[in-house]
């Protein structure tokens, strides 16, 4: 009876191979799908990543300058590139608050009168700026540099009244701030964003790929020629999988190389290996959630609406835009059901960190039982379904 | 054009969206879901950053200086580390997002009138984050070396201290915050998610209701029928407007309602920006659908050209004076931005026609070049 037995098993993987090999050749006659692929794996990357900042970069600043001193204009000089821009002086109140109005200008400085006079005699005085925080993050960081700004020109005329300079500050009892910032030392945020787009690019084709694949399927009505042929319901959704894992593989691959690493010089701090590994089981498992998308759905418009019913709370729980300690203390908990959170933490922490699976080993846990959870009940939909 | 054929074939494929029950609910609640989860998922506030903290000196002024940090809301004290060595790990399993190091003969400094050096080290990850956090650490720092230096003139010159503070920081800033006094980024992203929103599902209907007809072959029949180009594009296109018309509502009414976000504006000239702006984008899912011919590739590729420059390209995360000049361009050339705006405007700005009828007019004149696009590239003999 051994001999059968190898037989049934190189019929398995027989069959196996030569489905996946149908699908690959199904994917590669969709033209318009292949562009899409290759556009989502490249162009789309770069897109993202390209020419975004999350810096407030240049905000137009406006000023009523009702002193014209020496003074004022130092201080007004010193609202410039990188974050603000001077852009011109107003006549009064009103002109400078529809500017504000119509989003022409962020923010309105305001010097009063006797600016320069007070500062010689070392008396206080008091500038104003008002903001337009309809954008409150933006609002948050312009308020962050203009206090940085004025509180540093402050303390720099007081020395220079008192007759100390910036060398002698040396000689002051004041702490030096040394702030360093790892992994991504000049904050570029090409490498963040790009980074988090290829991996909800995965995402994306890793769930609809198959789902579609699937669906296709029962909506021309071959699903019944693959249900009455001797083939077992793994049988027939591992090659869609496999599949779709080796096509997400590829373009991976491709993202890696030709966009992260030639064009925005992402720094692979750790292993790629490890990486493409995790993205490997990553994939698998995610493929899982369009395996029961499939299932519940009859054709692929409605399949397409499902996954972005599915898609938004994946990538939105995932930490790529916010991070857990941001998120209200509900959603955290939630958290720890979205595959793309254990591998957004991977990904970030083995390509920017360099971090190794002596510290990622809980995260890899937590993605693999997820991932085994998702298959088995997907399969298990689609065993219901169809025998 | 025949009204009449317009509203048989618009009648035709409202029945078709109501009766695929699963399609006509996705239709309502993939909006709502969408703007539920972003607009409680996205939280731009950076604040409880878990740090710790590396004291070598274990002196009262360190601890002093420390608590500055455990005492503000935007940072979440995770206790001491031993030694530098510590930090690396902790930071890169993001167990901790910033660390201080305090080094030794911090205070024995300080008293002796010299400088003393305090390192913190930035996990920059998120790029956003860490140079907020650096704000937090310079303004903290600040404040701190206000009061040493207000402390030593006050010694050196003999002033009491506060002439001694006065004259140290000699210009007071006032800062007010006009349209969002509280600095709610809730209400900013909230009122920017409709545009996303209304970006994002109207297209993808748009673009499945056509190729799913080209998909079936049931397109043959609009081939061989009397209707010309234009009847069967408007009446393809009414009920999709409609629905996301009536998007339009739901939206408001969870951002206003839900959120919590005030609307200063005038409620009919928003609703009907959002009519045209909502025009636009289901032409962009029309213009799709003609370019390709299977489903799978229309929603991919609505997904891929509307996502991305929703997000990144329009005012929802990076404010468009940020970007750089490639990036600028490509915001003022995708109608999200400009809908942005109004979306603001009429939310947190109060302002009306008056100030943004500029946008309206581009919105306008973006839904008129899509349509007639549309109009060219849809063609009644397919070639095969």
């Amino acid at each position: 009876m051994r001999f059968p037995r190898l037989a049934q098993t190189l019929l398995w993987w027989r069959r196996l191979r030569v489905l996946t090999a149908k699908e690959l050749l199904q994917l590669s006659r969709d033209l318009a799908l292949m562009f899409v692929i290759v556009y989502a794996f490249t162009a789309d990357i770069y897109i993202a990543g390209s020419g975004v900042s999350f810096q407030l970069n240049h905000a137009a600043v406006v000023v009523m300058d009702g002193d014209h001193s020496m003074a004022s204009r130092e201080l007004i000089y010193r609202f410039r590139p990188p974050h603000f821009r001077l852009d011109g002086e107003v006549s009064g109140a009103s002109e400078g608050i529809r500017l504000l109005d119509q989003g022409k200008a962020m923010a309105l400085l305001d010097i009063p009168p006797d600016f320069q006079r007070l500062l010689q005699e070392g008396r206080s005085t008091g500038v104003q700026i008002q903001i337009d925080t309809s954008n409150a993050v933006l609002g948050t960081l312009a308020a962050g540099y203009a206090g940085q700004i004025v509180g540093k020109y402050g303390m720099e005329a007081a020395l220079a009244r008192t007759g100390l300079t910036e060398e002698s500050l040396d000689t002051l009892p004041l702490i030096e701030d040394r702030h360093r910032v790892w992994y991504n030392p000049n904050q570029n945020d090409a490498w963040f964003i790009a980074i988090a787009e290829l991996m909800t690019v995965i995402t994306v084709l890793a769930i609809v790929l198959p789902a579609a694949a699937t669906v296709r399927e029962k909506e021309r009505g071959t699903i019944e020629q693959l249900v009455v042929s001797p083939l077992t319901p793994i049988q027939i959704l591992l090659p869609k999988v496999l599949s779709m894992t080796l096509v997400i593989l590829a373009g991976t691959a491709v993202s890696v190389f030709l966009i992260l690493d030639s064009v925005f010089d992402v720094p692979f701090k750790g292993s790629l290996p490890l990486f493409f590994a995790v993205t490997v089981l990553y994939v698998f498992s995610t493929a899982g959630i369009g395996l029961v998308a499939a299932t519940l759905t009859r054709n692929l418009a409605q399949v397409g609406m499902l996954t972005i019913l599915i898609l938004a709370p994946i990538i939105l729980l995932s930490g790529a835009w916010t991070p857990p300690e941001a998120m209200p203390a509900g959603l955290r908990q939630a958290m720890f059901l979205s595959p793309l959170y254990y591998y957004i933490e991977m990904g970030y922490a083995i390509l920017l960190k360099g971090a190794g699976l002596d510290i990622l080993w809980d995260s890899l846990l937590g993605l693999t039982l997820l991932g085994i959870l998702i298959f088995i009940f997907g399969v298990w939909r689609f065993k219901r379904q169809f025998s | 054009m025949n009204i009449r054929r317009i509203r048989a074939l618009a009648s035709k494929e409202w029945r078709e969206i109501l009766r695929d029950r699963l399609f006509f609910a996705l239709a309502f609640v993939v909006p709502a879901a969408l703007m539920l989860v972003f607009g409680y998922g996205i939280v731009l506030d950076v604040e409880k950053l878990p740090f710790t903290v590396v004291d070598y000196d274990r002196s009262s002024m360190s601890r002093d200086y420390i608590h500055r940090f455990i005492d503000s809301r935007y940072f979440d004290f995770k206790g001491y580390a031993r030694n530098e060595r510590d930090l690396e790990p902790l930071l890169a399993d993001s167990k901790v997002r910033l660390a201080l190091v305090i080094p030794e003969r911090f205070q024995e400094r300080l008293t002796a009138g010299r400088p003393a050096p305090v390192q913190t080290l930035i996990d920059g990850t998120f790029p956003f984050r860490a140079q907020t956090a650096k704000g937090y650490v310079i303004a903290i720092n600040a404040a701190v070396n206000g009061e040493l230096l207000a402390g030593f003139v006050a010694r050196t010159q003999g002033v009491t201290l506060e002439r001694a503070a006065e004259q140290v920081s000699p210009v007071r800033l006032e800062l007010r915050y006009l349209y969002n006094q509280e600095l709610n980024s809730r209400w900013s992203v909230a009122a920017a998610l409709v545009m996303f929103v209304l970006m994002v599902s109207p297209p993808f209907l748009t673009a499945l209701g056509v190729v799913r007809e080209k998909e079936h072959g049931s397109i043959y029949n609009i081939y061989a029928s009397t209707i010309s180009r234009g009847e069967f594009l408007a009446g393809k296109l009414i009920p999709y407007v409609t629905i996301s018309s009536i998007n339009v509502l739901i939206l408001w009414l969870m951002v206003t309602t839900l959120f919590g976000t005030p609307f200063k504006g005038d409620f009919l000239f928003f609703l009907g920006a959002s009519v045209i702006y909502v025009t636009c984008t289901t032409g962009i899912g029309l213009l799709v659908s003609l370019l390709v011919r299977t489903q799978v590739a229309a929603m991919i590729m609505t997904a891929i050209i509307t996502v991305v420059p929703s997000v990144l390209y329009s005012g929802l995360l990076v404010p468009v004076p940020s970007l750089d000049a490639a990036a600028r361009i490509e915001a003022h050339l995708f109608p999200a931005m400009y809908y942005t705006n109004i979306a603001l405007g009429s939310f947190l700005k109060g302002v009306g026609l008056e100030v943004l009828w500029d946008d309206v007019l581009i919105l306008s004149l973006y839904a008129a070049v899509l349509w007639t696009l549309s109009l060219f590239l849809f063609r009644k003999r397919p070639r095969t």
